[in-house]
């Protein structure tokens, strides 16, 4: 588009597809907008209109039910000790779990060091989306299902969960490091093996343990629930505090809940400031 | 000067993989590990003996109670209207924690908060505590105080919602330019005109990005809520598993696993196509 200024009709070309594209794309967004309000008022109807029953709930019923709740019920704050730790250490299994096949998965899903290339890379991929993309409470069924109710269920399920994460991170950091070392170790003629593990791992380790610890703060979040499928820990307490009607109960199980996710996360914000 | 001569002049001390201090640490270490996994095992009252064998274990019980999944259960109209039902829930809760989700992350990122010292703690504290708590337990409570049905599910999922986008959000405004946003103000607008001329159109792609991963996660979130008593497919997992009917559980499981698959792959296909249409 050089020199040649006097020759209007190309500008006045590009000035009107500029325009077409502009409106093609104002039609696409309010096409967009009709779709996203339509569907909007279609869900409210079924939701807040025909699916609820209105004359059952009022304010004073919604209010008395909560308020059932704010009689915390200390007396068995004692006794919530045990399942809190059960809770606590399931997290922490589970991450174990979860950063031992993360390894691996994370082998396979990075393209540069990918074994069989496309292949297994996709496989990778494949197994991050779908660790990540089952809810924690479908696992902990499946597990619950796999090898009965217990604490074994809900590590194993939490562990699958994890997998997704770590490996998806630690793919994508594999896949930037820095080429120096990597060709240097080639150079002297080091095998497959010998590059992973000296000129790769040593790169990617601090954002491994970061994520793995950031990954363990949120599986104590997820061990809390684990028991609510059958997986012991302060979720069975929730379930049997809850199937005895004891809102005060359940309160503090609550409040039990809420100090170990708070200790959680100041113990990794502090390991992981450690760390990185 | 003299050190290198000094250095040069003592022999060299012999290499060996292991020094004394630093080795004894390393096996210290190994060994509390060993000793944590394994008082974490008892503690949990996980059978040492029990596990080598466990996976055939749990391939036997898989395939002998759980194969054939009932395919005809979730492919009844029951069924259908109730994937229906857990799109609606994940999709106005996606909009409707976004709407609340983002004059909070306005207020909740430190670099443009119109007040940091009430906006943005109480914005980060509310921000916080919908994230602390899990959503299932969101869900257990807002039955308890509402009632069954898929209102409760809704309300949940909105708490996760802004809980979950209030933090993205905040940080897509906290790594924006600085220059604009100078401008804007020097022209004289107020805190509000800044955040609508200056930060939005900065963080519009990112923010479009972010809510549709964000319906990602809560239709994820959504079809389990039914478990607790909430609406949608949920509902239907927590029939069969109460009358342990495994193989409609199991076809249940699948449906809930390809489901959210799919809708993964399509947010993250739309993500892809925002991302290059802007690009």
């Amino acid at each position: 588009m050089q020199g040649d200024v006097s020759d209007l009709s190309r500008y006045d070309h590009h000035a009107a597809r500029i325009a077409a594209w502009r409106n093609r794309s104002r039609r696409v967004r309010y096409v967009c907008y009709f779709l996203i309000t339509a569907l909007i008022v279609w869900s409210v109807e079924e939701i807040v209109v025909a699916d609820t029953d209105w004359s059952r709930i009022s304010w004073e019923s919604m209010l008395r039910s909560a308020q059932q709740f704010m009689s915390v019920d200390l007396s068995i704050f004692r006794s919530l000790m045990g399942p809190a730790l059960e809770t606590a250490l399931m997290a922490t299994l589970g991450t174990l779990v979860g950063l031992v096949l993360a390894v691996p998965v994370a082998w396979l899903g990075a393209m540069n060091i990918s074994p069989l290339g496309r292949t297994t890379y996709v496989i990778g991929r494949g197994l991050m989306t779908l660790s990540r993309s089952v809810h924690e409470v479908v696992w902990g069924l499946i597990f619950v299902a796999a090898v009965g109710l217990g604490a074994l269920a809900g590590v194993l399920a939490m562990g699958i969960r994890s997998i997704g994460f770590i490996s998806k991170t630690v793919a994508e950091a594999i896949e930037d490091v820095s080429p120096g070392p990597v060709e240097a170790m080639r150079a002297v003629g080091a095998s497959r093996f010998q590059i992973l593990l000296f000129g790769i791992l040593p790169q990617v380790i601090p954002v491994f343990i970061g994520n793995v610890i950031f990954e363990w703060d949120v599986n104590i979040r997820r061990s809390t629930i684990m028991g609510l499928v059958g997986a012991g820990g302060l979720g069975l307490a929730l379930h049997r505090q809850m199937a005895s009607y004891n809102y005060g109960g359940v309160a503090t199980v609550l409040l039990v809940i809420l100090l170990l996710i708070i200790a959680g996360e100041i113990l990794s914000y502090y390991a992981r400031k450690a760390v990185i | 000067m003299s050190t290198p001569v000094a250095s040069a002049a003592k022999p060299l001390p012999e290499w060996s993989r292991f020094r004394f201090p630093q080795s004894l640490y390393k096996y210290a270490a190994a060994l509390a590990t060993l000793f944590f996994l394994w008082w974490s095992l008892g503690t949990l009252r996980i059978d040492i003996e029990r596990l080598p064998g466990i996976l055939g274990r749990m391939f036997e019980i898989l395939s002998d109670r759980y194969w054939p999944p009932d395919v005809n259960h979730v492919l009844g109209s029951g069924y259908i209207a109730a994937v229906v039902d857990t799109f609606k829930m994940s999709y106005v809760a996606t909009v409707v924690g976004l709407l609340i989700a983002i004059p909070l992350a306005w207020f909740g990122s430190f670099n443009m908060t119109p007040s940091r010292r009430f906006l943005y703690p109480a914005a980060r504290l509310i921000v916080m505590s919908c994230r602390s708590v899990h959503e299932m337990i969101w869900t257990i409570l807002l039955v308890a105080i509402v009632g069954f049905g898929m209102l409760p599910g809704t309300l949940a999922m909105t708490l996760f919602c802004i809980g979950f986008s209030g933090k993205l959000l905040a940080e897509a405004i906290e790594a924006i330019r600085k220059g604009p946003v100078e401008a804007v103000r020097a022209s004289g607008a107020n805190q509000f005109q800044v955040f609508l001329f200056a930060v939005l159109p900065q963080v519009r792609v990112a923010w479009t990005g972010i809510a549709i991963y964000t319906w990602d996660v809560v239709f994820r979130a959504a079809t389990v809520v039914g478990f607790f008593g909430a609406g949608g497919m949920g509902h239907y997992l927590r029939e069969s598993v109460q009358r342990v009917e495994s193989q409609e559980v199991a076809a249940i499981v699948l449906s809930i696993i390809l489901i959210v698959f799919i809708a993964e792959l399509v947010s993250a296909w739309i993500r892809a196509r925002i991302a290059k249409a802007v690009a």
